[in-house]
């Protein structure tokens, strides 16, 4: 016991330093009115009352974050089938999931900043490669559209993650016995059956996990969206973490902000325990 | 007596002298994005410690969008830079906070530094009767009009009246392909000019009702969606920041472009058809400008006021100020030094002359700079629901509404 | 090998080659506006580089601190990666013994994950500050010295491994951390070059906090000098691209040098029963 809690203790430090204390400093400052310069004052509800009531960019940005949130499992699912198609003594296996996986190493910034210049209307590669296969004549503004603007930073956004899904769902596919292939093929049982009565089953830790990074991938797409489009045009790219660092540094109002940030890590617990739920409970095989 | 009180008077000199060679006092300075400047600030900063021993600078420079969390993680922590260059509205926003240290004091005290300046640019930074900084280095808008276009569409001069404004957009957008009429940059209210040319104004006098949502507003913006809607406005007017609005202006496809006079700086290293016959230059109509300033501001939590002002005051010194206009070629708004830089320039480069006679004119027809303490909220209010309108999402009207409803909300809460 | 089979390798490849090429794109056509010499922003864009020159890189290489930058993120990193795998390992394997407030544990774990940094940045200053660690390597590497989704990776690399294996190194009279040591990490190379390549990546791209604790100009990271770099020499030739390239070059060169062994590590796992 002592052992657990000594090996625990450093990891369980930082946590505490850099995540735990933040976030009371956060859940108790969501109940004050307080600017750096002045005492805190007590307002109890306050904050969230305004948040709920009388704010509808925090409607906005919540709604583009669930939107966000729901499109990841198209990434998961691409990445499967990459590491489906991958995950063999393929002749130069290695080699494509290294191209895959490039992505992920860059710089968010980078990322935001390539993407934008592929949406770009003149200098763009998507628009160009449209035009000139005739799809459209008039160049699209992507990013400045309001139909548009979220589903280009889903596309950037899942460009980039897509090589850590394939990575951890590799793992997690290196990890299935391959036995039990075997005993199905034997047993006459076709692909898909294999597929869903042998793999996606085992891989339920691994797909657990790329449900947690989804979620998170909601915060990585801060530095995308505020390079890329600023949570612009009008608050339509705006997500719930680009719109918490806007209220705390831009419009100074850290004691909203809070109360967003709270809010936030409510609903991603919410989330986090569906998943946990949808995958068979007790995080898969996190327990 | 005399030779006694001489001699305790050199004791207690000669006590006192390795405590003051021992205390060394830092100042930090943080400035806004000039780091292009880093020789010109190191000359500065040997000259003041020369002036002043035992003065310790230390120099910080964070670009527009990450001063403000570092100044605020600063300002939490108890340890605030003692002088900023803050640019535009987010002086007041600091000041209104209780950020920044009242400034009037010094100014009374040194009248012949107040003198120094350009007085409706001074004014900006006056709040509650207070005046919070000084200039550093000032600009406003103006009209860049591209003249072969202006040729090619059969125009003889940059317009008199809005409409007129539209009118010649509308032509030079037909052009032809890809061409599209007028530009202009959309940060910290640089487009409000247009507005203001219409009788327009956001707020009462006394900034506590929004005044704008007004039939003449609702005609304009229309107006303005609709240009944007085909050529003769370009979109990127109301989506883009700095380098694409000037980037397409540099291609050398827009006809007009409402920007303040750095911006001929960055147009002219990027479109090499720019020269003194193909650039026009110009006031709006109504000869309307927005400010953006740049000033330098004392923090209130600063450690060492007096040696803070001393540094401010030799920084908008007369050698500093002109060492800094000819360096980057920009107004300080210090009068004399204006003009001697004005003086130079019309020999050796006479278009950029013309452009910075755009910065001395007028100076009393600056709009879109309201002291505001929530300037931030207050855009946010506002802007969002304009660039509905104007890119065609909702009809003006509604986006409007809704802009005042939010704007008053704002105002309520201040 | 049948008709059938070879016919099914065939539409694999392509349909690998087919993603490869999605995937690459946007690098090509980042490294391509960087190199070209045409007006980047005219329609319609060239395909190729036209008349490509290499003024670009020449005009950043000299108007940042690139080696310094590059140093400063290089000693961030390796703390950070050092760091997460010691950490990291024993919180994984404390993870995998039975003990009470074992699922308390874990559920707290998880729910620190979903704290993001943004929220953080003011506390995250002033205790820094108390430990009297801004502006330095170590206050740098910090708050990223150890990461949850890596102890879990480590715990469930640790879990795989035969239960005869521990059972019998106890039975020698192994310490945990001698089992540790040397039963579990051998078996999980899979697991460290995974905590390796994302400790890196996510010390190497962080950018907020150097932003903020950083204050002499030689202590700021990469990241900090494409900010920079953004800000003020923001224009419309291939600069800004070009930076972009250099800024990614080395984090992708160390990739390109770890990769072999990360993704040897996970086939070496195909191989486990």
């Amino acid at each position: 016991m002592a052992l657990v809690a000594c090996f625990l203790a450093p990891s369980l430090l930082i946590f505490l330093l850099y995540r735990i204390l933040p976030l009371i400093w956060n859940v108790v400052l969501s109940f004050e009115a307080w600017s750096p310069l002045h005492a805190a004052t007590w307002v109890g509800w306050d904050n969230y009352d305004e948040m709920l009531h009388d704010d509808d960019v925090f409607w906005q940005a919540l709604w583009n974050t669930l939107i966000f949130m729901a499109s990841q499992p198209i990434g998961v699912a691409i990445a499967l089938g990459i590491a489906l198609l991958v995950n063999s003594d393929l002749k130069g296996a290695a080699v494509y999931r290294t191209i895959v996986f490039l992505s992920y190493p860059l710089m968010t910034v980078a990322v935001a900043i390539i993407w934008r210049w592929m949406y770009n209307e003149r200098g763009g590669l998507i628009n160009f490669v449209l035009r000139r296969l005739g799809i459209i004549h008039q160049p699209i503004a992507f990013l400045d559209s309001f139909a548009w603007a979220l589903p280009s930073t889903i596309v950037a956004n899942t460009w980039q993650v897509l090589g850590f899904f394939m990575i951890v769902l590799l793992t997690g596919l290196q990890n299935i016995p391959p036995h039990l292939y075997e005993a199905a093929r034997v047993d006459g049982a076709p692909a898909w059956a294999r597929l869903f009565r042998i793999t996606l089953p085992m891989l339920k830790p691994s797909l657990f996990l790329c449900a947690v990074i989804s979620i998170l991938n909601s915060f990585a797409a801060f530095d995308l969206v505020y390079v890329m489009t600023n949570g612009g045009p009008g608050h339509g790219t705006e997500l719930l973490i680009t719109y918490i660092y806007k209220v705390g540094f831009g419009q100074t109002r850290f004691d909203y902000a809070a109360a967003l940030t709270v809010a936030q890590f409510v609903l991603l617990l919410a989330l986090a325990w569906l998943a946990n739920r949808a995958s068979g409970g007790n995080a898969g095989a996190l327990e | 007596m005399k030779r006694r009180t001489f001699l305790a008077g050199t004791a207690a000199t000669a006590l006192a002298c390795p405590a003051i060679a021992q205390s060394s006092k830092k100042l930090t300075f943080l400035s806004w994005n000039i780091v292009d400047q880093a020789d010109m600030f190191k000359r500065w900063f040997a000259a003041f410690t020369a002036e002043h021993p035992g003065v310790e600078i230390e120099w910080l420079d964070k670009k527009g969008p990450d001063l403000p969390p570092f100044y605020q993680t600063q300002l939490a922590a108890g340890t605030p830079p003692d002088v900023l260059d803050l640019q535009g509205g987010i002086g007041i926003e600091y000041a209104a906070q209780g950020a920044l240290l009242d400034l009037t004091p010094y100014l009374t005290a040194h009248p012949d530094v107040k003198a120094r300046f350009n007085q409706d640019y001074l004014n900006n930074w006056v709040w509650e009767g207070k005046t919070w900084l000084v200039p550093f280095y000032v600009a406003k808008t103006l009209l860049f009009y591209n003249k072969p276009l202006f040729q090619k569409a059969g125009l003889a001069g940059p317009a008199t009246s809005f409409d007129e404004l539209l009118a010649h957009a509308e032509k030079i957008g037909a052009g032809g392909t890809d061409q599209t009429g007028f530009l202009t940059l959309n940060f910290d209210w640089l487009y409000w000019a247009l507005f203001k040319m219409n009788g327009v104004d956001l707020l009462s006098p006394d900034l506590k009702q929004p005044v704008f949502d007004t039939p003449k507003l609702v005609e304009v913006t229309e107006k303005l969606a609709k240009a944007t809607a085909g050529t003769a406005i370009n979109k990127i007017s109301w989506t883009g920041r700095w380098v694409e609005p000037l980037g397409a202006f540099a291609s050398g496809k827009v006809g007009m472009l409402n920007a303040h006079a750095p911006a001929y700086f960055f147009l002219k290293g990027q479109g090499a058809w720019i020269n003194q016959d193909t650039l026009g230059v110009a006031e709006l109509p109504g000869n309307w400008s927005v400010p953006t300033l740049h000033g330098y501001g004392i923090s209130k939590g600063t450690k060492n006021p007096d040696l803070a002002w001393a540094f401010v005051e030799f920084c908008t010194a007369r050698k500093q100020a002109q060492e800094m206009a000819d360096s980057r070629r920009v107004l300080t708004a210090y009068t004399e030094v204006d003009n001697a830089l004005m003086g130079h320039l019309e020999k050796d480069e006479p278009l950029a002359h013309a452009v910075l006679a755009t910065q001395l004119e007028h100076t009393d027809k600056l709009c879109g700079n309201w002291p505001l303490p929530n300037d931030s909220r207050i855009k946010d209010a506002f802007y969002p629901e304009l660039q509905n309108a104007l890119l065609g999402r909702k009809d003006a009207k509604s986006a409007l509404d809704e802009a005042s409803r939010k704007v008053a909300r704002e105002l309520r809460r201040a | 090998m049948t008709a059938r089979d070879r016919k099914l390798l065939w539409l694999r490849h392509a349909a690998l080659v087919l993603i490869s090429v999605v995937m690459l794109m946007p690098f090509y056509w980042v490294l391509k506006t960087s190199l070209t010499g045409e007006n980047i922003y005219a329609y319609p864009p060239s395909l190729w580089p036209v008349k490509p020159h290499l003024f670009n890189y020449v005009d950043v290489w000299y108007l940042i601190p690139f080696p310094r930058y590059l140093l400063n993120s290089i000693i961030v990193s390796l703390i950070a990666v050092a760091g997460n795998l010691v950490l990291n390992a024993i919180a994984g394997y404390a993870l995998t013994l039975p003990f009470p407030g074992r699922r308390a544990v874990v559920v707290l774990l998880l729910s620190c994950m979903l704290i993001p940094f943004q929220a953080t940045i003011i506390p995250a200053y002033l205790i820094t500050a108390r430990l009297g660690l801004l502006n330095s390597y170590l206050g740098l590497a910090l708050p990223l010295i150890s990461t949850i989704v890596c102890i879990f990776i480590f715990k469930s690399a640790f879990e795989a491994v035969p239960r005869s294996l521990i059972d019998a190194a106890r039975i020698d009279g192994l310490n945990d951390l001698r089992i540790l040591l040397r039963v579990l990490l051998p078996l999980s190379t899979p697991a460290i070059a995974t905590n390796v390549v994302l400790a890196f990546i996510w010390s190497w791209n962080n950018f907020l906090w150097p932003l903020i604790i950083t204050r002499d100009p030689d202590m700021q990271t990469l990241p900090l000098g494409l900010a920079r770099f953004l800000s003020y020499m923001e224009d419309t030739t291939g600069a800004l691209y070009a930076f972009v390239v250099m800024v990614l070059a080395p984090g992708l060169l160390v990739f390109l040098m770890a990769q072999s062994s990360f993704m040897r590590g996970l086939t070496a796992g195909a191989t486990k029963g």
